[in-house]
């Protein structure tokens, strides 16, 4: 009998956000299928639907006909789903036989585990697949290709007839990746049936028959692989209508002079990044989850050690060993994860506002209260924070309300430089919007702001320029003239080498 | 009903009230915990009996508010009455090889900054879990203390330093004074100033205050110094009382430093607690214990209830968390409607 998975009208909430709008499609045993979308179009998640880690608020789907309702990983797997995650779901001290039967080593009558067996079972699935290693080798000796050999072997073994696959050549060499594609096109030649999510459009091409487009969780068009173009796909990806909410913006447009400079930045996966930001410009930093972004704002910002490079502050050069460093130089953060890097989330809008100014607030080291809960005022104002008290819990704000304390806090601080990594990422369109103006204002008072974001629409229409990145090395870095959708993400998805 | 209570939480000032209805709730077990045993036994509330019951509460309570800082800045100091051990043995030594008594008691506080440092590189620079790490280290202490002295108690005939011990000020055990004086400076660091601040924001979210640029490695370097210096002054005063130094002095004491803190509202998840939950939580399970021994409840009994009180403290921790989970969840589910 054939395989196939089908989907249909599926939809899943998160808190603020439609990560999934009624996606419906089908994918076919012998054919390998990708996912293909931006950060955020929803394939992670429907992947965990299709695993049981998550369950769909509405909408059906199928395997072979009948109709499935995951409410556990473990369902899925007795129902022949596998997943394979980018972060390997393995035991690593353990046996490739202990890894590859996990729940299911043979046994005697006593329910004592018949290691002989097993690995003569695990032996023949080697050969099998013409894998390198025994059924002996503990899983943490084996390559990152070959731990993901082994998961996949795990899904052989429990006989899925649906293998997923999220991301898996992000941490593999080219060499690994030949065998990982020449595994799944044999599990493909099996009649199985094979979802394939990933970035990296060239590896469409090579590997997979049918591209299904998503974008901001729904369904746009399925294509032949052999029949369309990575520009098509590109176009496909992104084609959005440009909200208002861009055009009511009031940017800033005088820029001064270079206020920070980084020279060769390495260190923490980042090689020999360089750029220049003026005192109010918006700089964008673009590229795929895991390009560096991040990481490069953590050696600005002295949250991670620099191994070499130079970083300049109005032209001279400053040595930034710890955030305390760069707070003084004038540099503020406001972090990709706001509830564990951001906030103290049992403390006060107050407390969280104060911390790095609680220097300026004092005499004498005893906090002037007064002040501070003026300031705290003065901040939860000018920054529309919703909230009937400063004394609030940070933990019951909202998203968008939390990011705003963040900000208000470098506010209060008196900054030159302010870097916002995601800012917008989780919280509602009223919420962004105002954090866009806020962006703008800030660069209009003279600030140089660094804006990361992985919403392609933010970057065009709030930055003045922008860098992309990949890998840990920048790419490319366009103007606003030169700035198009289609032109960050071909330069944020490049191959090495080219 | 329920609507209610949501109203009034949304005025801000709520929230002090909740705070205050709280330190109110636990003046209250204090009080009722004093009457009870009153009714119990009429010797119970007397001056000679409260003045033990202050006596005993003054180690434990200068190990508690080493303790209070720790935990809420999300450590823990478990060698604290070892080092208080340490240096009870080290002061009768000096004293009765002729040093001056003053000169001692600085020596030995000293010292001690050393023991602390010895915690905080533990925990720092090598991040062993505070527990394990001040475990292991509370051992060593508890073993130099009883080489020191060969394992003998060393009677100290000193008569000015053992007043220490007996003076008595507006007719308060001078070892209470000192600790009640402690508590006010301590609370008011605590609660006032750029450090107490700190050590909140360091224990909610170490993280976020690096980033919002503290550091959280002196905060805690700090504090394990400042445990151990107050646990040295506990050592000091329980050689004065004792007119001896006992290497078996204080043993387990840290344990009921803990127990103190958590019973005055101190959070093991850190970030949250005060000084003066902590000195209210103090006198509760100093009045039980000693209102138990008034009663004549066997001793072996005693350390069973003493574990009772400790578990209660723990579930009254959960009950709290549970709380402020539960608000969580509400706020989430409002905004889904």
């Amino acid at each position: 009998m054939e395989n196939y998975v089908e989907f249909k009208n599926i939809r899943k909430a998160f808190v603020g956000v439609q990560a999934l709008d009624g996606i419906s499609f089908r994918a076919d045993g012998g054919e390998i299928c990708a996912l293909l979308g931006e950060n955020g179009a929803g394939k992670s998640t429907l992947l965990k639907i299709l695993s049981g880690a998550h369950q769909a608020d509405s909408g059906e789907y199928f395997i072979n006909g009948r109709e499935m309702k995951f409410h556990s990983p473990m369902e899925a797997i007795q129902a022949g789903v596998s997943v394979i995650y980018q972060e390997r779901q393995l035991v690593s001290e353990l046996s490739v036989t202990e890894n590859v039967f996990m729940e299911d080593l043979y046994c005697n009558r006593a329910g004592i585990v018949d290691f002989k067996r097993s690995h003569e079972e695990m032996q023949r699935i080697i050969e099998l697949f013409h894998m390198p290693f025994s059924p002996q080798t503990k899983v943490k000796k084996l390559s990152a290709a070959y731990q993901q050999m082994v998961e996949i072997m795990k899904a052989y073994r429990r006989k899925s007839q649906v293998i997923a696959f999220d991301e898996p050549t992000a941490p593999l060499t080219d060499a690994e990746i030949d065998i990982l594609f020449g595994l799944i096109q044999r599990l493909r030649d099996s009649g199985k049936v094979i979802l394939y999510v990933s970035h990296r459009l060239k590896e469409l091409f090579r590997l997979t028959d049918k591209i299904i487009i998503l974008k901001d969780g729904r369904f746009v068009e399925d294509v032949r692989t052999a029949n369309t173009s990575e520009g098509y796909l590109v176009s496909k990806m992104v084609g959005r209508n440009v909200g208002d909410t861009f055009s009511a913006l009031k940017r800033n447009d005088q820029m001064g002079d270079v206020v920070l400079e980084a020279r060769n930045l390495r260190g923490n996966g980042i090689h020999n990044v360089s750029f220049q930001l003026h005192r109010g410009e918006v700089l964008g930093f673009a590229g795929l989850v895991g390009a560096g972004r991040s990481e490069t704002m953590q050696l600005l910002f002295g949250g991670d050690k620099v191994k070499s490079g130079e970083i300049y502050i109005d032209g001279r050069l400053k040595k930034i060993r710890n955030p305390k460093d760069a707070i003084e130089e004038g540099i503020g953060l406001c972090p990709e994860d706001r509830k564990e890097q951001g906030l103290v989330l049992g403390r006060s809008i107050r407390n969280n506002l104060t911390i790095p100014i609680l220097n300026k607030i004092s005499r004498r080291g005893i906090i002037d209260r007064k002040r501070e809960r003026k300031l705290s005022k003065e901040a939860v104002a000018a920054y529309r924070i919703k909230t009937p008290s400063i004394e609030k819990i940070a933990m019951e704000l909202s998203g968008g309300n939390q990011q705003k304390i963040i900000l208000g806090r470098w506010m209060l601080a008196d900054l030159k430089v302010l870097i916002l990594d995601e800012p917008t990422k989780g919280i509602d369109v009223g919420a962004k919007a105002e954090i866009y103006q806020m962006v703008c204002d800030l660069a209009r008072e003279g600030l140089g702001v660094i804006f990361i974001s992985s919403e392609l629409q933010e970057v065009i229409n709030i930055c003045d320029k922008v860098i992309v990145m990949r890998d840990g090395t920048v790419t490319g870095c366009l103007d606003r003239k030169e700035m198009s959708e289609e032109g960050i993400l071909s330069l944020a998805m490049q191959e090495n080498g080219e | 009903m329920d609507n209610n209570v949501n109203a009034v939480k949304k005025d801000g000032k709520k929230k002090n009230n909740f705070k205050s209805n709280e330190m109110i709730m636990m003046v209250f077990v204090l009080v009722l915990v004093i009457l009870i045993f009153t009714v119990l036994n009429k010797n119970y509330f007397t001056y000679a009996n409260m003045s033990n019951i202050l006596m005993a509460a003054s180690t434990i309570g200068l190990l508690a508010i080493g303790e209070t800082f720790l935990i809420i800045a999300g450590h823990v100091d478990l060698s604290c009455a070892n080092i208080a051990a340490m240096s009870a043995v080290i002061t009768a030594i000096l004293i009765n090889g002729g040093m001056s008594w003053p000169l001692a008691i600085v020596l030995v506080a000293a010292g001690s900054t050393i023991a602390g440092l010895l915690n905080s590189c533990l925990v720092n620079v090598f991040e062993l879990q505070p527990f394990i790490a001040t475990l292991a280290t509370s051992n060593v202490f508890m073993g130099v203390a009883y080489l020191a002295c060969s394992g003998k108690s060393l009677p100290v005939g000193d008569k000015g330093f053992n007043a220490i011990g007996s003076m008595r000020i507006l007719g308060i055990p001078f070892p209470a004074v000192l600790m009640v004086v402690c508590f006010v400076i301590f609370g008011f660091i605590l609660a006032r100033t750029i450090f107490g601040r700190s050590v909140y924001m360091v224990g909610g979210n170490a993280e976020a205050a690096r980033l919002a640029g503290l550091n959280p490695k002196m905060v805690s370097t700090i504090l394990y110094v400042i445990s151990a210096v107050l646990a040295a002054f506990a050592g000091v005063l329980m050689t004065a009382k004792m007119h001896s130094g006992q290497p078996s002095a204080g043993s387990g004491a840290e344990f009921d430093a803990i127990t103190a803190a958590i019973l005055g509202g101190v959070a093991f998840t850190g970030g949250t607690g005060n000084l003066a939950g902590c000195f209210i939580g103090l006198l509760i399970m100093q009045c039980f214990n000693n209102g138990l021994t008034v009663i004549n409840v066997s001793s072996f009994w005693q350390i069973v209830a003493k574990g009772l009180l400790l578990i209660v403290a723990l579930l009254l921790d959960f009950i709290r968390r549970k709380k402020v989970f539960r608000k969580f969840l509400e706020i989430l589910k409002a905004k889904e409607n």
